[in-house]
């Protein structure tokens, strides 16, 4: 069997490169994949201790979270065209209008 | 006879029930006030006039019929009214109590009211001798444009005189004090508009809160005082009033408890139960006995008693100017001449007489304190009169003519003769309100010329003002039988005849400065006559030809030239006394003043005699003062313009300029005190208030809060990611935590 700590280095790795994308790339678009990679390692993390428990409760939470990235990404996504319409770039450097 | 002495002692409404509607003595002219000042403007001239007048004249009806019930007697019985603190009634007196006003803990002060007779011939003073000034005054205002406030004030001012005169306790007696103070400086500066006059007010204002500031010391001293006598007595001191004295003290208790430590009936009682020296005491506390705990701790009663007075005659010094808060009366004739008659002759500046007077039992206690009063009040005299000499403002020859009269006053309560200082404030009220009406008069009369140089003959001009000016004068001066002659010289005979213990000196020096004294009021007071309405116009006057002033203007000063006169009813011997015939005044007061005689007879530290003046005496007295008033009618009348032209030896011309220019005590003072303190004021402000806390603490604050405003703004920079990255950061760190907490 697979040491369950396996699984969790590597969702806490893939929740490490996810923060950092979301904290540096550019790219809106690219932001939100990395959001996703974020959700993702979380689930990971979820799943590998529900199998450790032999309880059902990681897997349920599991599809909450899915089913909940899915409408944030629906939203996120949105905004980001109504955006794009507006300014013409989807580059967050240059959307500063909350800056003093 | 005997119906008219029936009638005289049944007053027509029963005394208790009149007793509940005392306090409408002083709630009329507070009305009157409210009503001209707030409503006059509309109301006119007219309506002010009737409004301002019919409440000082309903307030005198009230004073009537109070003085009335307090010479009450049905049946043999005198009206009398139950005394809180002990198990004997109060002869002769009627009061009324409305609640209390605050307590705080065992301090308690009430809303009480109270006439006996020294409030009662008080109260007739002040209402009638008001209700004339307001008469008076309708004429007298009648080109002025805010008579409405002028009005107001008036009777605002009999509001609060009467309110001191009618006070059962010390404190609210303050509060008519505080009260004619400030209608003082209202009505000084009632021309506001010329600043000196205005400043003439604040004057007075600024030398009266001192006096107020010693008398508020005063009474604290007081209300520790009663606070160590109730702890400290035992039952042997009130033997001293008779009856069983476990139940005396217990309801001496009682009556602290209901009415406070400042009553004056409390006060009463405790004076009689505190004997001067400890084998009188029976075991109990005496004036000797010091005081257990407490910040008095360590002191004896009669150093704090004493020291209570002194401070209380500061007060006195500072409302009835004698020195050194005298300095504001002369000033204070900027205001109107009928201002000048209320409050600076017959009224305010008697308050301080008069609370003495109320405070009798406790001054017979300490002999220094009355040798101090009696000295203040010579000397005081003896300046003020001096400085009259050469005054040529006839305002200021009555102002410093009634600092003079006030010194006597003080004389007469300081050597303890204490009814006759209370007639010579009545006679004084009289003349002086007299004087200083008819002054008035021909001022109006003269295009308001004051200098008395510059008039002259005004007699044949105006002859109502030159009869009863005249009248007026011969009784301030004290030429028999008048009745200012009486009064002076009953007080000088009292002088002469009671004793201090420890300062049986002073008994005949005052006496002989009294009779120095009645000299230069003689030749001032001849000098003013002469010089304004005898003698030829003066070369200089501004109307060559005077008129008499309305009916509005010479019926009070008829009215008050014949009471003048009458007055001296009260000094003759006329009643029937302990030890022959004793004079009205004194058997009038004999009931207010039976506690101080008592005491005295008792402790032996005060000797009050109790003679009348032989004929002898009343010779030398009307002599002293015929050769004074002569030699000013010789040197004004004859000497002087046989040498006019002529100028005078540099001697007489550099006394005279000294005393004309008020023995530089302005200047002292200005040098001593006022420019002192108002450097001190400068520093304070130019440091403290601009530096300190203007610039450091105020805007000191907003600056700093605005820096760090602007530092911190740079945190805020737009970017979604930098605050998702503070985020994290923030989660990490309580990762590192939690993950520490679960190693250790």
């Amino acid at each position: 069997m697979v040491p369950i700590s396996y699984y969790l280095i590597l969702a806490a790795a893939l929740f490490c490169i996810g923060m950092f994308g979301v904290l540096i790339r550019r790219n809106a678009l690219v932001v939100f994949m990395c959001v996703e990679l974020m959700l993702n390692a979380a689930n990971l993390t979820f799943l590998a201790f529900a199998k450790q428990n032999g309880d059902f409760t990681g897997h349920v939470s599991a599809f909450f979270v899915i089913a909940v990235a899915a409408a944030e990404a629906s939203i996120g996504l949105a905004i980001v065209i109504a955006v794009f319409r507006s300014r013409g770039t989807v580059n967050i450097d240059e959307m500063r209008t909350m800056k003093h | 006879m005997d119906a008219l002495k029936q009638f005289f002692m049944t007053a027509p409404v029963d005394p208790t029930v009149f007793a509940q509607s005392l306090w409408l003595i002083i709630a009329l002219p507070l009305l009157g006030a409210f009503v001209c000042g707030v409503f006059g403007k509309m109301l006119g001239r007219a309506n002010v006039h009737l409004i301002a007048c019919a409440a000082v004249a309903g307030s005198f009806f009230l004073s009537v019929l109070a003085f009335w019930s307090v010479s009450h007697v049905q049946g043999g019985v005198p009206v009398s009214t139950e005394n809180p603190f002990s198990a004997g009634v109060i002869r002769y007196a009627i009061s009324a109590d409305y609640g209390t006003w605050f307590s705080a803990g065992t301090f308690r002060v009430n809303y009480g009211l109270m006439v006996d007779h020294l409030s009662g011939i008080l109260l007739l003073v002040i209402t009638g001798v008001g209700f004339l000034i307001h008469l008076y005054s309708t004429s007298y205002m009648e080109h002025d444009e805010a008579y409405w406030r002028y009005f107001a004030y008036l009777n605002l001012f009999v509001a609060a005189m009467l309110t001191l005169v009618l006070a059962d306790s010390l404190v609210l007696l303050f509060v008519g004090w505080e009260g004619v103070g400030m209608a003082s400086y209202l009505l000084i500066g009632f021309w506001y508009s010329d600043t000196a006059k205005a400043w003439a007010g604040r004057k007075a204002f600024v030398t009266n809160r001192i006096g107020d500031f010693a008398f508020l010391i005063g009474s604290f001293l007081v209300v520790l005082l009663v606070g160590a006598f109730n702890a400290q007595a035992t039952s042997g001191n009130f033997a001293q009033l008779g009856g069983n004295t476990e139940a005396a003290q217990v309801r001496f208790r009682e009556g602290l408890q209901q009415r406070g430590p400042l009553s004056f009936r409390g006060l009463e009682v405790m004076a009689n139960a505190l004997p001067a020296t400890a084998d009188a005491a029976q075991g109990g506390v005496s004036l000797q006995s010091t005081i257990a705990e407490g910040p008095l701790a360590g002191r004896t009663f009669g150093g704090v008693l004493t020291v209570a007075l002194l401070l209380f005659l500061l007060g006195a010094a500072g409302k009835s100017a004698q020195f050194p808060l005298y300095v504001w009366l002369p000033d204070a004739m900027a205001g109107p001449t009928p201002v000048s008659a209320l409050i600076h002759a017959a009224t305010m500046v008697t308050a301080g007489v008069y609370l003495f007077s109320r405070m009798s039992f406790l001054l017979v206690m300490s002999p220094t304190a009355m040798v101090t009063i009696a000295i203040i009040g010579t000397f005081t005299s003896l300046v003020a009169a001096l400085i009259a000499f050469a005054q040529d403002d006839i305002k200021k020859v009555l102002a410093y003519s009634t600092v003079s009269q006030l010194g006597i006053m003080f004389m007469g309560v300081g050597m303890g003769i204490f009814w006759a200082a209370v007639l010579h404030l009545v006679t004084h009220a009289f003349f002086k309100a007299c004087l200083f009406l008819g002054a008035g008069s021909v001022m109006h009369g003269n295009a308001d010329e004051t200098d008395i140089k510059k008039l002259g003959g005004v007699r044949r001009e105006m002859p109502w003002t030159w009869a009863t000016f005249l009248i007026a004068t011969l009784a301030i001066t004290g030429i028999v039988p008048l009745s200012g002659f009486f009064s002076k010289d009953a007080i000088f005979h009292g002088v002469h005849h009671n004793h201090l213990h420890g300062y049986e000196w002073a008994s005949n020096a005052l006496y002989y400065v009294g009779l120095l004294i009645a000299a230069c009021t003689a030749f001032y007071m001849s000098r003013l006559y002469l010089l304004t309405f005898e003698g030829k116009r003066s070369a200089e006057a501004k109307v060559a030809h005077a008129h008499e002033s309305s009916w509005y203007m010479t019926l009070p000063l008829v009215v008050l030239a014949v009471l003048s006169v009458v007055a001296l009813v009260y000094a003759l011997p006329l009643m029937p006394g302990r030890n022959g015939p004793q004079p009205v005044m004194e058997n009038f007061l004999g009931p207010v003043f039976a506690s101080a005689e008592r005491i005295a007879a008792r402790g032996k530290l005060v000797e009050l005699d109790h003679s009348v003046p032989t004929l002898g005496n009343y010779l030398v007295a009307w002599l002293v003062v015929v050769a004074s008033g002569a030699f000013a009618a010789f040197m004004y009348m004859k000497f002087f313009p046989s040498r006019a032209g002529q100028p005078a030896p540099a001697f007489a011309r550099s006394a005279r300029r000294f005393a004309q220019n008020k023995f530089y005590v302005d200047e002292a003072y200005e040098f001593l005190v006022i420019r002192p303190v108002k450097n001190v004021s400068a520093i304070l402000y130019k440091l403290v208030d601009t530096v300190l806390i203007d610039t450091v603490a105020v805007r000191g604050t907003a600056w700093v809060t605005a820096r760090v405003g602007s530092a911190l703004r740079y945190v805020q920079t737009g970017d979604a990611q930098a605050y998702a990255a503070v985020m994290a950061l923030a989660l990490l760190g309580g990762a590192v935590y939690a993950l520490i907490q679960v190693l250790q």
